[in-house]
């Protein structure tokens, strides 16, 4: 080696370990929250930790982040806020981690987001829908998940397409999540002239029998369940058990029933729900979206992957494609990055129009487009044959992605 | 607002009752026990009139009086409900009315059966076991293991009964390891053990099961599929209908079959247990410890042994409740803490120790969630208020009975010692 190109080599190492490039230690670490007890979506948080560990992996193994390998530490929220608050402290003061990903239940994004934003801490919620989580226009909460009201919408325009419906029953958790998601539906479905009654429960309730027979009372012309976890699955096979199930009444059944299994062995008179579903139909995948869905089949053994599943795994490379395009684990450098970022994701090509450098009001948005990826693909599925899954179950709205017409099981 | 009027009415002259019949108790050197909630039954249904003439009757009382005013109370709040709001369903519809009923009473079984399990270590042992929900998420697990996973295919009586056997052996082992010290004076403070130790029994099978099975929700598949029939063939109305999952009478009433074959199975079992106490030697002994564990050793009962039987078989309850109902619910490691909060709330409402009160304080609170789930104006708040209703009856009853509907008083040094 020439003098000169030691002399170089010198300055440019010396440059680099000055700047925080350095400054971070080996591992990288990132929060990975999910529930992974009740009364929090097990189903869901066990997809999305499963996800987030792939995407672990995948990072690794292609030579990790400002030349460290990354480690997720995966936290369980049990879906309450209370815990979702004390998981975030944990990490950013115990575990040491530079950004967070993940999450899935909206109450816990709501009361987590102020902690991550106080310590300065880059989050990017995978899988909350509440308004507020980015209405609060707060400089390093991000969010691919589709907000509330948009992901409503998709609900009842699909309502309305339908004939014959006059009156709906909604069963919603009385969470950040549910409230606001069935009043929103309530008031799209007004818009049609269909009548609303909602019904709203604790999250973690079992016994469905007394509201399900007020409900069969109400003689709905639909129902729609804007309820997580295990409460979706009692709540359906009640139903059906009482006569006013998937396979009596057209039914939209919550969207823990896109895990196939579990939903056919909780939820065996299931056929014909409606399920709501976050990202295009899998013949559509992105590259990146079918190297994970086949590498996440193979882990889990599951014949169909999970869009919270997808968006856990996306908030996390996200984090990571940050981070590197921001050479440190600076949370305002990231930040940074991720308001410039154009990521490749399982669910497309994910990007945030809207922060510190453009307000959403300049395009006549409201504030909870903050930081929020607007391209989300949201899309109306139904189970049309026993133990079918939901990657193979037929897409029935919009008309974009459709691939075959739904069974009105009234009709 | 005439319902509120009447209801206000009803509190206080209540309050009044209440007051001045254990006044007038007091004044006469009597037993007190009963009387607050008599004076408040006799002034919320009949107002003054009522506390006058119990008043002058002093101390003529009968529990026949004591429920016929409670009945009397509730008919009143019914029918002032019925004036208040004529357009609700309850009020409108007599086989919506029916239906709740009806599942009020069954969901309410089998809640005072699990409780009943919980009455009865605590009669015995004088321990509130806090893994009485564990032992409820076992028995569910375990027919799902033993019919779905260990032996695909096989009867469901096969898994429910080896639920049983697995709890009973568990609740047996636990006993002889970790709660002997506190029969012999090793421990100082034995009421704080019992607790303590049954909670860590909680935890430990909660995550147990969590890290060896996964916490991702299981069901077994129903025991019982009706056929489909219906009597008669060209009624109107139907008496009776069965489809593949649930029953209907007179096309208003469904009950499913998970829940109906529960219920069933519960009395059937309560039966059971009341001949193995009140007719067989081990029975009786059960209940000699109960009342005086002195008296009953100096007869010849060991109640160590006792001890153990009674922790098992209030185990095994518990876990029957889980065997039944896991075709009904789905399953997962914390599935018992709500039933466990439930049986708490309950064998406190019937009376701590007592297993009639246990029973019937479970139909009590199975009857006024359903009452409240259907009847209140609000259906967005109807359900969410499901964990309220029966704290509200709670709260009624210890203020009027300290000791619970059918409670006995115990001495705080109990605890399984001799």
């Amino acid at each position: 080696m020439t003098n000169f190109k030691l002399l170089t080599a010198t300055a440019v190492g010396a440059i680099m370990a000055s700047g925080s490039v350095f400054a971070a230690d080996c591992p990288i670490k990132i929060g990975g929250m999910a529930p992974l007890s009740a009364p929090g979506t097990v189903v869901g948080g066990e997809a999305m930790r499963d996800a987030m560990l792939l995407a672990e992996a995948d990072i690794n193994a292609a030579g990790g982040v400002l030349g460290c390998d990354i480690e997720v530490v995966i936290g369980d929220t049990e879906g309450l806020p209370e815990k979702g608050t004390a998981l975030m402290e944990k990490f950013i003061t115990q575990d040491g981690v530079v950004a967070v990903g993940g999450g899935y239940h909206s109450s816990v994004g709501v009361a987590s987001k102020d902690v991550a934003n106080a310590r300065g801490v880059p989050v990017v919620f995978a899988e909350t829908w509440n308004d507020t989580i980015t209405g609060d226009k707060q400089k390093y909460v991000f969010r691919i998940a589709p907000l509330s009201s948009w992901a409503s919408s998709t609900i009842w325009q699909y309502v309305l397409t339908i004939p014959g419906i006059k009156k709906v029953a909604i069963l919603t958790e009385n969470t950040d999540y549910g409230i606001p998601a069935a009043e929103e539906t309530k008031a799209g479905l007004a818009t049609g002239g269909i009548e609303t009654s909602v019904y709203s429960i604790d999250i973690g309730t079992q016994d469905y029998a007394g509201i399900v027979e007020r409900i069969k009372a109400d003689r709905p012309d639909m129902i729609i369940t804007l309820a997580t976890g295990e409460a979706g699955y009692n709540f359906a096979q009640q139903a059906a058990d009482a006569g006013i199930g998937p396979m009596d009444v057209p039914f939209v059944a919550s969207q823990v029933s896109l895990e196939s299994k579990a939903y056919w062995e909780n939820v065996p008179d299931g056929n014909y729900a409606f399920v709501q579903r976050i990202g295009v139909p899998e013949s559509m995948f992105t590259d990146e979206g079918k190297a994970f869905a086949a590498a996440y089949k193979e882990k889990t053994g599951k014949g169909a992957v999970e869009s919270y599943a997808m968006e856990a795994y996306d908030s996390i490379a996200i984090l990571a494609q940050a981070i590197n395009e921001a050479g440190s684990t600076d949370g305002d450098a990231i930040v940074a990055a991720l308001e410039g970022i154009q990521h490749n994701g399982t669910l497309g090509k994910i990007f945030f129009p809207y922060g510190t450098g453009k307000a959403p009001s300049e395009d006549g948005h409201g504030d909870e487009w903050w930081h929020q990826w607007p391209d989300v693909a949201l899309t109306m599925i139904q189970y049309q044959e026993e133990g079918e899954n939901s990657g193979e179950a037929t897409i029935v709205f919009p008309d974009a992605y459709k691939t075959g017409d739904a069974i009105i099981v009234t009709e | 607002m005439l319902f509120f009027g009447v209801v206000i009415w009803m509190i206080v002259w209540s309050i009044i009752g209440s007051i001045m019949i254990k006044r007038r108790y007091l004044a006469r050197d009597l037993d007190t026990s009963n009387a607050n909630f008599m004076g408040a039954m006799a002034g919320a249904a009949l107002g003054p009139v009522g506390i006058a003439a119990l008043w002058s009757r002093t101390p003529t009382k009968s529990g026949y009086l004591t429920v016929g005013l409670g009945l009397l109370t509730v008919l009143i709040v019914a029918v002032t409900f019925s004036f208040a709001d004529p357009e609700n369903i309850c009020v409108t519809s007599g086989g919506f009315v029916a239906s709740q009923f009806v599942n009020g009473l069954i969901i309410g079984i089998i809640y005072g059966f699990m409780a009943l399990g919980l009455s009865l270590i605590f009669s015995i042992l004088g321990v509130v076991s806090f893994a009485h929900g564990e032992f409820y998420m076992i028995g569910g697990m375990s027919v799902y293991y033993i019919t779905a996973v260990w032996f695909p295919g096989v009867s469901p009586l096969i898994g429910v009964m080896g639920a049983c056997a697995i709890a009973f052996v568990l609740g047996a082992v636990f006993e002889r390891l970790m709660l002997t010290p506190m029969y012999h004076g090793k421990i100082d403070r034995p009421v704080e053990y019992g607790i303590l130790v049954t909670f860590g029994l909680a935890f430990t099978l909660q995550y147990f099961v969590q890290a060896t099975a996964g916490a991702n929700p299981v069901k077994v598949q129903r025991y019982l599929s009706f056929p489909r029939w219906q009597f008669p063939e060209d009624g109107d109305p139907v008496w009776i209908k069965t489809s593949r999952g649930s029953l209907t009478l007179f096309d208003q009433v469904s009950i499913s079959s998970p829940r109906l074959t529960a219920a069933l199975t519960c009395i059937f079992v309560l039966l059971a247990l009341l001949y193995l106490l009140h007719r067989t030697w081990t029975g009786k002994a059960l209940r000699a410890v109960s009342q005086d564990r002195e008296g009953a050793a100096i007869a010849g009962i060991n109640p160590d042994r006792m001890n153990m039987l009674a922790f098992a078989l209030g185990g095994m309850i518990a876990a029957l409740a889980g065997a039944l109902l896991v075709q009904a619910f789905s399953w997962l490691p914390q599935v018992g803490a709500i039933p466990a909060m439930r049986s708490f709330v309950i064998v406190v409402l019937g009376g701590l120790g007592s297993l009639p009160g246990a029973f019937l304080g479970g139909i009590m609170v199975g009857m006024v969630e359903a009452a409240g789930t259907g009847c209140v104006p609000d259906a967005q708040k109807a359900a969410s208020y499901i964990p309220a209703y029966g704290m509200i009856v709670l709260t009624l009853t210890l203020l009027l009975r300290p000791t619970g509907m059918f409670g006995r008083r115990f001495a705080s040094s109990t605890h399984g010692q001799h």
